[in-house]
């Protein structure tokens, strides 16, 4: 009867358009968590194997635990402190009340990074170590006012006569409360909380800033997840949380009912009846799906807890440096209890050890940030009668670490390798573009959007300062200058500044040029095999020399379990553990005894263990002093600025 | 006397506010006044003039004024599509169009790499269809876009609970007194959805200006925003005090935005829940 | 008669399923104050929406001085509305909402201040011109609303129960506010209301509504003297309503009384429906009678007593008298043949609903 006028089309057409912008993205990361291939254009078939690896996953488990536990938690304090006070301020005079009131919106009105770093400084300031409680209060503090403001209204519609009315017949103020004005408002309590819940599920910025030692979100595992690389179990992982929020939010938000709102008609009975049925199943669901959370968040709280670790050790490493099993195993040997976490670069894991945020026991930084640490005291001298294994260790990288640590009695190396070129042999055909071999190649406009820079101070300006033919350790201010200058020049032709991810954006053929560490070569070259890549990977050391670096285990100063932690490191030197963890992370190591148990093959592979000798021009990185830090870094925000 | 009993309950929550707001706002401003030495100087707020630093602040205020245009011009019409055809407020229309926003904001962003990146998701269609490629991964357009889709929800969502509260009659009314399409939306419709229109930018504004997230995400560290800048001074740079003092150069953007919501938005009607 | 300003032919509507509007037609002569009755959702105010322009009919045709405006959108039409619950702009000043229709028109300056000043006068709400709309209170508001209106000197003016969210006091008093501006005007007022009072005060013809259909129209008199059916005489005023035996032209029996009464053509012994109003019913001396019966429920209402007495078969007449009979007393209830109203029983319920306009 109606027409389907013009207007209505394009007002069908707008919409339609708005949902397309809106669910292309996660439908395209549902259809690809099904995808057999980790190509994101080519479809190779249904496959569930993301899914059972996302199962399988213990970080994104715990994540996925700590997150729950976060949220139920915090909303669960806020709501409760939230009520009362809102009770209270709803009682208050106009000036006192919007005072409070003012102060409430605080955290809501500001930038979540400004509140996450004003929590951090505060804590730190206060010596509370940051870890799951500094992030549960963070997470209360910017939960209440969501609660406040959702309760707030709820008071303001209630009538004192009400409450007055009971007074008068006979209940007692606190009776009064409970049996007139709590159910009155108890539809803005309930709303709060979930608010606070899903705030507290979705927070990412302020987690950030105030988690600690081996406390990770889902947010936060995705964010360190995503920079390092997309895994497709992370498809699998949006495609999971899209389900179930969907799931969730239809039966506690969608009301059938609602849309009727349009006639004028409201039709009596039937409709009331309808509406009160639907609710009562919401109320149940949500009953249900609550105490399901209670049950879930609480079992798996008491499982964690109900075996107190007197016996630990805080473990601060670099992302996938460890074989996983290794720490299980030393766990079963030791009966120490292992908190593990991660960092990305050395500049980021300093201050936290300098802030004592987090009271590591071993940390495992590159050469100059040894050296710095050093200097500054951060470090504890380790006691090498509890690290016999030490006699593994090969002499020659020793002696190379008296660079950073003069007199050998701070760090012990772990893993040791140098910093390169990968080109893609493909790539570099198609587009007749030269074989890289010298730094300088990386300044050949052929290249344009094709480079992989590292995205690390001293890597970035090691690689110009190293084209030019300078020390990568100079502190020579018109060095540097010069080097700032030939990186702003570079960066029309970088795709982009990566750290962990060179690698797997190199696999997917994104670019035909990276710099990388040389430990990343043995599990490319097995991923293009596996992958029945077109191209191959290859790596050089470019002509001008490079960077050898060794990445060693240090003790800090104010470690709570260094005992502990020499067993760790100890351990870690031990022939087969150091294979076990060569085999998984693939970098060189300089375990002497470990590496005479590798095949031929892979011992003699030049990328992985080139001849020291015949590096030229090679140089270690040393610290410069907090001065000439700064002024790399400043140098290097004008180049990313830039 | 029982009032003041009632207003002992807000006494935790007080105590709370002083602990983790206000104390931590004001080691912010300390940190920012200061020096390593922990000596007074105002050179971590001044140094927002220093070429790199002013030009990230700058380009994120360009990128997250652009992105919050967009999504008005975007989530107006949308709003008033849907408060015209009547559909209620909790209706799944309505909720349809907001359901992203619960979606975790990093898998959001993480979807667009996928589909934005060289070798990505359009790419791919595209090359199947011989069309030129996409190249906007790692450029500023790819961190609006990524702005737009994150904070999109934020302004529908205020506008469309204002306009809902606007009385049918009104509208008639002007139409009544001769008012045509254009002259009701300039006349009525905008004026009266003031107070979600300037929630919603301020709901995109704010996180956009300040974000570092979808910049590194989607701009390949290339791109430098102020947000980038001092989540780096805070994570890597290991220079608190500098990191404080440009965050106290934010904090203006967000008082003047604090103003004018409490200017505009008196009765707390537009706010996005 | 002259041509209709206003002819509604054949108008139906519905909502989702429900049917609002059947097959409705409606002529209003130009300066005429026509008011629509009925309770809440008998279609009146969808009615008032169509001729509007809010709402289109789904059949049918509104026709405006013999053009056909149907499908002509509110703001092109000759005749403006006054909302229920007035629907004043909250972001304008009262000049701003009083302009706003003359401003869309581009009228002058001058010619827009002058209009403001003399629709204010007309409203008695001189110089209000820069108060916000929130300082005002409803029935200031509800001036402003018809001021805002009356500017654009529209042939016809709409209400919807414009008076509705007034208290009893305001109420009268706009009563007596609406007659005159009508009167000073000299427009078409078609106004809507469900309060029978309203519509008796100030209306030349009252259009009873029910479920769709219109139940009867005509002058306030007509519809409150000679209701056409029982709905019609329950809706407007009180009433006694009883089941009747037409014996034949002239003489009706009422609970085994026989009563005289002045309508003829009903047939001879046919069920009828009896209206009686309270306030013409005399009681007299039992033995006076034409009924008897005992009072068994008295309240002083001010200028009048209200009494309930029964009759032996149990019916309870509402009986309206100056004069008081006591809790207790038997009376005798006399009522003169032309305040006996005689209607025919509705078939079905059906029926009743169809009334007139079949």
């Amino acid at each position: 009867m109606k027409r389907y006028s013009l207007k209505q089309f394009f007002q069908d057409f707008y919409l339609a358009l708005i949902l397309i912008f809106l669910y292309i993205p996660i439908l395209t990361m549902i259809v690809l968590s099904f995808n057999n291939t980790k190509s994101r254009t080519l479809w190779g078939g249904f496959t569930l194997k993301w899914y059972e690896q996302m199962l399988q996953d213990q970080a994104i488990l715990n994540a996925l635990n700590n997150t729950l536990l976060i949220a139920f938690v915090s909303a669960l304090i806020a709501t409760v402190i939230g009520t009362a006070s809102a009770i209270g301020i709803n009682s208050m005079k106009k000036l006192p009340r919007t005072v409070l009131m003012g102060i409430n919106n605080i955290p809501i009105l500001n930038s979540e990074i400004v509140t996450g770093i004003s929590l951090m400084l505060c804590f730190i300031a206060f010596g509370i170590s940051l870890g799951f409680k500094t992030v549960l209060i963070a997470h209360i503090t910017f939960n209440i006012p969501y609660v406040i403001l959702s309760v707030m209204p709820k008071l303001r519609q209630t009538s004192r006569y009400t409450y007055e009315a009971a007074l008068d017949l006979g209940a007692s103020p606190l009776q009064a409360f409970f049996k007139v004005v709590f159910p009155d408002i108890l539809p803005g309590i309930l709303s709060g909380f979930l608010m606070a819940f899903t705030m507290s599920l979705d927070d990412f910025i302020i987690t950030h800033f105030t988690r600690g030692a081996g406390i990770d979100t889902l947010s936060t595992l995705i964010y360190s997840e995503v920079r390092r690389g997309i895994k497709p179990s992370m498809y699998a992982l949006s495609a999971v949380i899209f389900v179930t929020v969907l799931v969730l939010l239809l039966i506690t938000n969608f009301t059938p009912e609602n849309n009727r709102t349009g006639s004028p008609q409201g039709n009596d009975a039937a409709l009331v009846r309808k509406r009160n049925r639907s609710a009562r199943i919401r109320k149940g669901v949500l009953g249900i799906a609550s105490a399901a959370v209670i049950f879930i968040v609480g079992f798996s709280t008491y499982s964690r807890y109900s075996v107190s670790h007197s016996n630990e050790l805080y473990v601060y490493n670099w992302g996938e440096y460890i074989d996983e099993s290794v720490i299980e195993q030393f766990e079963e040997e030791t009966g120490i209890h292992v908190v593990y976490d991660l960092f990305e670069t050395n500049e980021e894991m300093y201050p936290v050890i300098e802030a004592g945020a987090v009271q590591y026991d071993a940390v495992c930084p590159s050469d100059y940030m040894i050296q710095k640490m050093a200097e500054n005291g951060l470090l504890a001298e380790i006691n090498f009668d509890n690290v016999p294994n030490i006699k593994n260790i090969d002499p020659q990288f020793l002696e190379m670490s008296r660079e950073f640590d003069p007199e050998n009695k701070y760090s012990v190396p772990y893993t040791w390798g140098t910093v390169g070129i990968l080109y893609n042999t493909k790539l570099i055909k198609e587009r007749n573009l030269p074989v890289p071999e010298r730094w300088s190649d990386l300044w050949n406009p052929a290249y344009e959007k094709e480079i992989l820079m590292q995205d690390s101070v001293r890597d970035a300006f090691m690689v110009a300062l190293k084209s030019m033919g300078y020390s990568m350790n100079t502190e020579n201010p018109d060095e540097l200058e010069l080097a700032k200058q030939k990186l702003i020049e570079q960066k029309p032709l970088v795709q982009a500044y990566v750290i962990d991810q060179v690698r797997d954006k190199m696999i997917g053929g994104e670019a035909a040029v990276g710099v990388i560490y040389s430990g990343e070569m043995l599990y490319i070259q097995e991923e293009v095999k596996n992958q029945n890549l077109d191209f191959s990977l290859e790596y050089v050391i470019p002509e001008e020399g490079t960077n050898l670096w060794i990445d060693s285990w240090v003790i800090p100063a104010n470690a709570r379990n260094k005992e502990n932690a020499e067993k760790w490191i100890d351990f870690l030197c031990r022939p087969d553990i150091a294979l076990k963890n060569f085999e998984y992370i693939t970098y060189a190591t300089p375990n002497r005894a470990a590496k005479e148990l590798l095949e031929p093959e892979l011992r003699n592979n030049q990328a992985i263990f080139p001849d020291t000798e015949k590096l030229e021009g090679c140089e270690v990185y040393r610290y410069l002093g907090d001065e000439t830090d700064a002024v790399y870094n400043s140098l290097w925000k004008e180049v990313k600025s830039n | 006397m029982r009032q003041n009993m009632k207003r002992l309950l807000a006494g935790p929550y007080v105590l709370w506010m002083i602990g983790f707001t206000i104390i931590p706002l004001l080691l912010v401003v300390y940190y920012g006044l200061t020096d390593k030495n922990g000596t007074f100087t105002f050179a971590n707020v001044l140094s927002i003039s220093t070429p790199e630093h002013m030009k990230a602040l700058l380009l994120s205020l360009v990128l997250s004024l652009i992105s919050t245009v967009i999504c008005l011009l975007l989530a107006y019409p949308l709003a008033l599509i849907l408060r015209k055809r009547g559909i209620g407020q909790g209706s799944f229309v309505v909720f349809i169009f907001i359901l992203p926003m619960w979606m975790n904001f990093l898998l959001r962003t993480l979807a667009w790499q996928t589909l934005l990146e060289k070798n990505g998701v359009i790419n791919g269609i595209l090359n199947i269809l011989h069309l030129p490629n996409l190249a906007i991964i790692n450029t500023p357009w790819a961190i609006i876009l990524g702005m737009v889709y994150n904070f999109l929800p934020f302004m529908i969502l205020p506008i469309y609970n204002v306009m809902i509260k606007i009385d049918d009659n009104t509208i008639n009314a002007a139409r009544d007194l001769g008012a045509g399409t254009l002259q009701t939306l300039f006349y009525i419709w905008i004026p009266l959805s003031v107070p979600g229109i300037i929630s919603g930018i301020t709901m995109v504004f704010v996180p956009a200006l300040t974000t570092f997230v979808i910049s590194s995400l989607l701009g390949g560290s290339k791109i430098l925003l102020i947000g980038n800048v001092i989540e780096q001074e805070f994570t890597r740079g290991s220079n608190w005090n500098l990191g404080s003092g440009l965050s106290l150069v934010l904090m203006i953007f967000i008082l003047i935005s604090m103003a004018l919501i409490a200017k505009y938005d008196k009765e707390g009607e537009g706010t996005a829940f | 008669m002259s041509q209709p300003l206003i002819d509604l032919q054949h108008i139906s509507k519905k909502f989702d399923d429900t049917l609002v509007l059947d097959d409705l037609c409606l002529s209003v002569r130009e300066n005429s104050f026509v008011t629509l009755l009925g309770p809440s959702g008998c279609g009146k105010t969808t009615t008032l929406r169509i001729i509007g322009g809010f709402e289109s009919p789904d059949t049918g045709n509104v026709i405006f001085a013999g053009n056909d405006i149907t499908k002509l959108p509110p703001n092109k039409r000759q005749l403006n509305t006054v909302f229920q619950k007035y629907a004043l702009f909250p972001h304008m000043s009262i000049a701003e909402n009083i302009a706003f229709g003359l401003k869309i028109k581009k009228k002058p300056k001058s010619y827009i201040d002058d209009k403001i000043r003399y629709a204010l006068k007309l409203v008695n709400l001189d110089g209000f011109e820069h108060r916000s709309v929130d300082s005002l209170s409803g029935g200031q508001q509800q001036r402003i609303a018809i001021a805002r209106a009356i500017v654009n000197e529209p042939k016809v003016l709409l209400l919807d129960e414009p008076l509705g969210a007034l208290d009893l006091k305001l109420r009268q008093d706009m009563q007596y506010e609406l007659i005159r501006l009508k009167n000073e005007l000299g427009i078409t007022f078609i106004y809507v209301t469900h309060d029978q009072e309203e519509a008796l005060t100030m209306s030349d013809t009252i259009v009873v509504m029910n479920q769709g259909y219109i139940q009867q129209m005509g002058s306030p008199e007509q519809i409150y003297n000679e209701p056409e059916n029982a709905f019609v005489a329950d809706f407007i005023g009180e009433s006694n309503i009883v089941d009747g035996l037409m014996i034949h032209d002239e003489l009706v029996e009422i609970c085994g009384a026989k009563f005289a009464c002045v309508d003829k053509g009903f047939g001879t012994n046919q069920p009828v429906d009896v209206v009686i109003r309270p306030e013409d019913i005399d009681l007299v001396r039992p033995e006076n009678g034409t009924l008897q019966g005992v009072v068994t429920h008295l309240i002083f209402k001010g200028v009048h007593y209200e009494m309930e007495v029964t009759t032996p078969d149990g019916f309870e007449w509402l009986v309206h008298s100056t004069d008081m009979a006591p809790v207790g007393e038997k009376v005798g209830i006399h009522v003169d043949p032309f305040d006996i109203q005689i209607m025919n029983k509705p078939a079905s319920e059906d029926e009743e609903a169809v009334g007139v306009n079949e």
